[in-house]
């Protein structure tokens, strides 16, 4: 369902392509045939229900579960590559469940992100001035990281722990930001604040972002195009504004209640 | 000799002892650590390491010299141990790993016995004869070299993890692989670091205790039991309480064998499986390590 916008399909419209992807665990399989394209700087929303696919979706394009078909990122080929394999080439994934590195302090999982960048025992100069500029932008962006540096991962709450793996991945200076579920288990509020930092990450360094949500009210307030997935095939895409506003799809497909005030 | 300096001088030997416990639990705890493996072909490979040793010894090349090309030729092992035999069974269930560690345990006690034969070889004493007194407690130097040695490992792997971007890697390697893969780390290379450094770190202790123990292939079964219960005390993901377990499991071991009639040094074997059982017990996660929490 990849649709170009204009006459010419550009490299920026086809930043993120996707075509005949079909993936799956073991005898499961989830993925029935995906096509669809993100531009580059473009937040999209990959929504539906339980059990749909959006997770294995995020996790095929990061090498997480093998598939077949086709993923390309600025015309190279993701699929058959490792997740590390993935992130040298500028996929940050953010797992479900955050996936921090508990043992360790805020800081240093932050370092982590940007572990590809320099050598192994010592940095040059202007590698560790680099990292160093990229730890600023970061707790720009998460003010409350700042505060918590020297703090071990594990002792943050859910919501900053979401905030550190969202920042570990951008120390990765990313092409493509993957984040599933980022809302999970995260009270309203926090929630709130968490998509706004996204969007402002978004708009401030034009990063691509793909995330895959349960709470479809949210994902649409940022993004710009959306896709809705049910039993791992896309049954809906189209812009994210025209999908909020669509009654007929709150209702068959993201439940009427987490739309009702839109869709009313 | 009055009652205190006798106890002195028993806890003295006690940690000498204790030093090269802490060392072999050292090892198993950083295999434990990066790959939730219990390695029991630790100790021989310790074995292996130490006739390595004796062998460049004993064709001439100076003890000093001969042991950082060991450490060397240990850590090139290690690695080469985890990329040919554990990487295959990575992420099976663990008895399967359990048993390979095993066979490897089988295959190098073998292999050794093979090479150089089940004869006891006497092993070079890497430190002077002779010691010193201090309030009537005898210091030999050896025991103080066994010590020192140990500390100086230790020393030199909290600089490595706490000061080095590959120690902070390895650090998040061994808690988090998935999340490591994610930021771009090669966690296949550094699980080959972490054998590679648990073999160096496993043929200190093999290279101390030869000179006492003298050098054949069954040389380490008994200090593997102790390290053991040296790792279970302090808790299998801990390296500081690997050392502090090892040190407590020696002096145990010499107190009870020197003032416990009923145990003398026949039965003193018996004490680190007393030890073990008492912790598995009691705090099954040892004085270091950590409850492990399953999250609902």
């Amino acid at each position: 369902m990849s649709e170009p916008t204009g006459t010419e399909a550009t490299a920026e419209a086809d930043f993120l392509t996707v075509s005949g992807l079909h993936a799956g665990y073991g005898q499961a399989h989830v993925l029935q045939g995906l096509d669809f394209s993100v531009a580059r700087g473009e937040v999209c929303a990959v929504l539906g229900p339980n059990g749909a696919g959006k997770t294995t979706t995020l996790r095929a394009l990061c090498g997480m579960v093998r598939g077949r078909g086709s993923v390309t990122l600025n015309g190279t080929q993701l699929l058959g590559r490792s997740p590390e394999h993935a992130a040298r080439l500028g996929v940050a994934h953010v797992p479900e469940g955050r996936g921090t590195f508990n043992d360790l302090t805020v800081e240093e999982n932050l370092r982590i992100g940007a572990h590809l960048r320099g050598g192994l025992w010592r940095r040059s100069r202007v590698e560790r001035a680099a990292v160093a500029a990229d730890l600023e932008r970061v707790y720009g962006h998460f003010p409350r990281l700042r505060r918590r540096s020297g703090q071990a991962a594990g002792s943050l709450s859910g919501g900053e722990q979401q905030m550190l793996a969202i920042g570990r991945a951008l120390m990765l200076r990313p092409t493509l930001l993957l984040l599933d579920e980022p809302s999970l288990g995260l009270a309203p509020l926090v929630t709130r604040e968490l998509f706004e930092i996204v969007r402002t990450v978004n708009e401030e360094e034009r990063t691509t972002v793909v995330v895959v949500e349960q709470n479809a009210q949210l994902a649409l307030d940022i993004a710009h195009r959306a896709h809705v997935l049910e039993a791992g095939r896309l049954v809906l895409s189209g812009p994210a504004r025209q999908i909020r506003e669509d009654g007929q799809v709150a209702e068959v497909y993201l439940g009427v209640s987490a739309l009702a005030r839109k869709a009313g | 000799m009055s009652v205190v300096t006798d106890l002195l001088q028993q806890v003295v030997e006690g940690l000498g002892s204790g030093a090269v416990y802490a060392s072999l639990a050292l090892a198993l705890v950083l295999i434990h650590r990066f790959t939730g493996i219990v390695n029991f072909a630790q100790g021989e490979l310790a074995m292996l390491s130490t006739y390595v040793a004796w062998q460049l010894v004993a064709s001439g090349m100076p003890f000093w010299l001969a042991l950082p090309v060991t450490l060397a030729v240990s850590f090139a092992g290690g690695m080469l141990v985890e990329r040919l035999v554990i990487r295959p069974v990575q992420g099976a269930p663990e008895l399967t790993v359990v048993i390979v560690t095993v066979g490897l345990f089988i295959f190098v006690n073998a292999l050794a016995g093979l090479v150089w034969s089940f004869t006891v070889k006497d092993f070079p004493q890497p430190f002077p004869d002779g010691g010193l007194y201090l309030a009537g407690v005898r210091l030999d130097w050896s025991t103080l070299g066994m010590i020192a040695v140990v500390a100086v490992v230790m020393g030199l792997l909290y600089l490595l993890f706490q000061h080095t971007s590959i120690g902070l890697v390895m650090r998040a390697v061994a808690g988090n692989p998935a999340s490591a893969r994610l930021s771009g780390i090669r966690v296949g290379r550094v699980l080959m670091l972490g054998w590679g450094l648990a073999a160096t770190v496993g043929a200190v202790s093999g290279v101390l205790v030869a000179p006492v123990l003298f050098l054949e292939p069954n040389m380490m079964g008994g200090v593997l039991v102790y390290a053991f219960a040296a790792a279970t005390l302090g808790g299998f993901d801990s390296p500081v309480g690997a050392v502090v377990g090892g040190l407590f499991v020696g002096v145990a071991e010499t107190l009870t064998g020197a003032y416990v009639d009923v145990i003398g040094a026949d039965l003193k074997v018996g004490v680190p499986l007393v030890i073990i059982l008492a912790v598995l017990l009691v705090r099954p996660q040892g004085l270091f390590g950590r409850a492990a929490v399953e999250r609902a």
